[in-house]
């Protein structure tokens, strides 16, 4: 039942998306209305934050590729422009409005439950980000390592044994 | 009247024998029906697409779970290199889980599979346990209480996905090392398991099961190509909380991919079934072979008796 | 013993008087009727008792390495093979080599065939200490021995094989214990103890069979919880605990073949004439059940086959290790006991009796060790795990002959009627 309500749903979206067709950029937003940097620091606990150089970026990609259909821009993927195709900018075009920096909380993961949601698999704010951008230097041969983005805090080497918390040499594990 | 006395008796023997066993046979019977898993309960999804082998999982596993220091770092990716008796690594009384490295043919990249206790819906591990030292929980955990197991490794045997193991090194407590899906810390919150929450990546998905279910068909259909059209862990062994999803076949990353599609208990309901009737049936049966059997001797005993009796 | 039994006609003692009347103590029965003196010179004098001197001088260290550090200090600690030698063989290879108490009691009380009674007590008491020293095995091997209870007391888990297994193993043990007891209490000379066990021998016979039937298969069953693990040709999930049942009757006759060929030979001073007399006989017996319950065991081992249509199988290189097995285990010595029974030709039937008993051990090897995880790596067991399983067999022989060596096992005992 939900599933066919849903067919239904996506059915009416396109046939009205296919009469309107609206000419989408006149409300895209445009790279000089971003911010030059945004400060990415949502892992502060065992690594540093991140200095984003966003209009370094801007060079690299379109608006699209990570704000998705948000910014107004053509929507390329034709998944998303089922519905988003003349959805237009959207009011919130940061990151964090709409991937939730606490994915897995409780009382978001019950929302998922809403039988008319679409956005089931949203990733939360960490995955997000690091899906997009290291899927995207992995083909644009930017930095891909853990610490080439950002270094590791005391808290994190001791976490992961390293650094100065390294196993000492020749230890090894009980048992066989 | 020294023949009935004899009978009675032996009655009185068979039922003492046997006392024991027909208690059993009652918890047998309710016990091999079968259990879909809590509706409620909680699984993950990991996406061997999203997995770029970081090892955090390990790392963050390692410290909530309080596990011995590692022989090397957890940013030391020479481990995906071991391999012991040709196997890859695996769980082990340090480890709870494990991230291996799979070469899949004609793929540029490698793959990555993270492996833990799957949390069946059904556990081998607790169905086979004589001592009921596991609990699947309503939240989907199948959790191990220390202080009943007798150590006999039953669990190991019956794992399909050979996650429990033994702490060997210890005299006074040994006891099965697992993931328990972090459930005293953080699971039973409603929190999810300290590897989920460590991955940067969101390779792992934590979620309802049924839930998690869609999410994966979701994934699967709307990126056509991307994804071999299976849910690992959707049916097999009847179903686990943990589900896997992946690019290529899941044979050439690790995984069992003969793993019987209904729990474990079900081959062994077999045998389980045969118990009531060997109980029930073979008393009889054996009485009556040995009143055939011994008919004779009695006929002449009889006839003994009778002649004293007339003389 | 032979030197001693020459000398002084009172031994070996088979009645409570000495040749002047007065009582045998306990102790005195205990040291055979021998002096400390004599006692130790025919002890010294048997090699036997050196190579068991050379297992235990070992072997007790290693066993207390184990208890001390755990069983990783003396088994390899596999996480992939679970169970070792102590239950491969321990275990799974003592419980049918011991099935022979409740066959020789099915037949002599239940289907009243009283020409195999002086060999009954003889497979009791093989039944008996081979389930005690499968239990002692188990102790070794538990990570913690000293919750053994458990299953029974805390915490149930009833659902379970094991739990079958445990608590049909604790109450058959507990009926063999009754069964042999005759022989104790005729030894010490209370008569009342043994009249109340001979008006339950029926119902515990019967018990012997429901619990042998139910734990024998168990054992098989237990392997039915590992389909993805053992190869299929060693696993059917569902003849898998007729084939273990099965096989155990003639692997416990087998046993009490060998046993009685054993004591037949090296301790003939301790038997009486009736079962010198009659072990050929009875051997031949012994064989006939042997080969019958072979021949169902070959038939229903190749039906499995069928049934799980696992002909293919047959033509790898495991193929070959699985028909290996069945002929050199079952088709050979099957044979051997069907010429043996026609030309009663008695040494071949103790040959084959011997065969089939090491058939059975390879089987239960194959089955837990083996070809478990044969799609991973065979696991070879690390040497001190090997060294301690001789030791707890060699355990086993030293209370089997010290038992023989006294009770009234092999020989009736005199002065009672």
């Amino acid at each position: 039942m939900q599933a066919r309500k849903r067919i239904m749903q996506t059915a009416l979206a396109i046939a009205i998306g296919g009469v309107l067709i609206a000419p989408a950029q006149i409300w895209s937003m445009d790279a000089e209305d971003a911010p030059e940097s945004v400060t990415i620091d949502s892992l502060v606990n065992l690594y540093t934050g991140v200095e984003f150089d966003h209009a370094m970026h801007v060079d690299y990609a379109s608006c699209q590729e990570c704000h998705h259909h948000t910014t107004g821009g053509e929507v390329v993927n034709p998944n998303c422009a089922r519905c988003h195709s003349t959805s237009g900018e959207a009011d919130e075009v940061t990151c964090t409005g709409c991937h939730a920096t606490d994915r897995f909380n409780e009382t978001y993961i019950r929302t998922l439950e809403a039988p008319e949601l679409y956005h089931i698999d949203k990733p939360g704010l960490k995955g997000a980000y690091h899906l997009n951008c290291i899927s995207c230097h992995e083909t644009t041969s930017g930095p891909t390592g853990c610490q080439d983005c950002h270094t590791m805090t005391d808290a994190g080497e001791k976490m992961f044994y390293t650094g100065k918390y390294s196993p000492a040499k020749g230890h090894s594990a009980p048992g066989h | 009247m020294k023949k009935t006395v004899s009978r009675r008796n032996f009655l009185k023997g068979g039922l003492a024998g046997t006392a024991a066993v027909a208690v059993i046979q009652n918890k047998e019977a309710h016990a091999a029906q079968s259990f879909e898993g809590y509706p409620e309960g909680m699984g993950v999804l990991v996406d061997l697409t999203r997995c770029i082998g970081c090892r955090s999982c390990e790392a963050a596993c390692n410290k909530e779970q309080e596990l011995p220091e590692p022989a090397k770092p957890f940013d030391d990716y020479s481990v995906f290199d071991e391999i012991k008796h040709g196997q890859k690594r695996r769980t082990d009384e340090t480890a709870y889980t494990v991230v291996n490295r799979y070469d899949v043919p004609n793929l540029d990249h490698p793959l990555f599979r993270k492996i833990q206790c799957n949390h069946c819906q059904e556990p081998a591990c607790l169905t086979s346990c004589f001592v009921n030292a596991y609990t699947k929980t309503p939240e989907g955990a199948v959790i191990y209480n220390s202080k009943v197991c007798v150590g006999c490794r039953t669990c190991m045997i019956a794992c399909p996905f050979y996650i429990p193991t033994f702490k060997y090194s210890s005299a006074f407590d040994p006891r099965i090392m697992k993931c328990v899906f972090c459930y005293d810390t953080r699971l039973k919150d409603g929190k999810p398991p300290a590897c989920v929450e460590a991955c940067p990546q969101e390779a792992l998905t934590f979620g309802r099961r049924n839930d998690l279910i869609n999410m994966g068909r979701q994934r699967i259909r709307e990126t056509p190509g991307k994804y071999v059209e299976h849910i690992y862990g959707e049916k097999e062994v009847g179903g686990t909380a943990w589900m896997y999803i992946s690019s290529v076949p899941f044979d050439q990353v690790g995984f069992d991919t003969h793993v019987p599609k209904e729990p474990i208990l079900n081959s062994v309901k077999d045998f389980l079934a045969i118990v009531p009737m060997v109980l029930t049936i073979w008393p009889g049966l054996f009485v009556g072979f040995h009143l055939l059997a011994t008919r004779k001797e009695k006929i002449k005993e009889q006839e003994k008796e009778d002649k004293e009796g007339q003389v | 013993m032979r030197i001693f039994s020459k000398e002084r006609p009172e031994i070996p003692i088979v009645h409570h008087l000495k040749a002047d009347g007065t009582e045998w103590t306990i102790k005195e029965k205990l040291w055979l009727g021998l002096s400390i003196g004599e006692y130790k010179k025919q002890f010294f004098r048997n090699p036997v008792n050196w190579l068991m001197m050379g297992i235990f001088a070992l072997g007790v260290p290693l066993l207390l390495q184990r208890y001390i550090y755990g069983l990783g200090a003396v088994t390899h600690a596999s996480n992939d093979y679970p169970w070792g030698l102590f239950l491969g063989f321990g275990l799974f290879g003592m419980v049918p080599l011991s099935a022979s108490g409740f066959m020789l009691g099915t037949t002599v009380e239940l289907f009243g065939r009283k020409d195999f009674h002086p060999i009954e007590r003889l497979a009791l008491l093989n039944g008996l200490l081979g389930y005690f020293f499968a239990v002692l095995f188990l102790e070794v091997d538990l990570g913690m021995p000293w919750r053994l209870p458990y299953p029974m007391f805390v915490s149930l888990g009833p659902a379970a094989v094991l739990f079958l297994v445990a608590w049909h193993v604790a109450t058959y043990l507990s009926v063999q214990v009754a069964e042999v007891l005759p022989a104790f209490f005729e030894w010490i000379g209370w008569l009342k103890g043994k009249r109340v066990i001979r008006k339950m021998v029926l119902g515990l016979t019967i018990a012997g069979i429901i619990l042998s039937t139910l734990h024998q298969g168990a054992l098989g069953a237990l392997f039915t919880y590992a389909p993805a693990k053992v190869h299929p040709l060693w696993l059917s999930v569902n003849f898998q605990w007729i084939h273990f049942f099965c096989s155990s009757i003639f692997a416990g006759l087998s046993m009490i073949i060998i046993s009685s060929t054993l004591i037949r030979y090296f301790m003939a001073w301790r038997c009486d004439d009736e079962f010198k007399d009659s072990l050929d006989y009875i051997t031949i017996g012994l064989a006939k059940g042997c080969s019958y319950s072979m021949i169902t065991y070959l038939i229903i081992k190749i039906v499995a086959v069928a049934h799980d249509q696992e002909w293919s199988y047959l033509l790898t290189g495991w193929g070959s290790y699985y028909m290996l097995e069945l002929g050199v285990a079952v088709v050979i010595p099957m044979f051997m006991f069907a010429i043996g029974i026609r030309h009663r030709y008695v040494g071949l039937i103790r040959f084959a009796a011997l065969i089939a008993a090491l058939g059975i051990i390879w089987n239960r090897l194959n089955t837990a060790l083996i070809c478990y995880n044969w799609q991973l790596y065979q696991e070879i067991p690390h040497w001190k795990e090997v060294w301690i399983t001789i030791t707890i067999y060699s355990l086993y022989f030293l209370t089997y002959r010290f038992i023989v060596y006294r009770l009234p096992i092999v020989y009736g005992w005199k002065g009672e009627k």
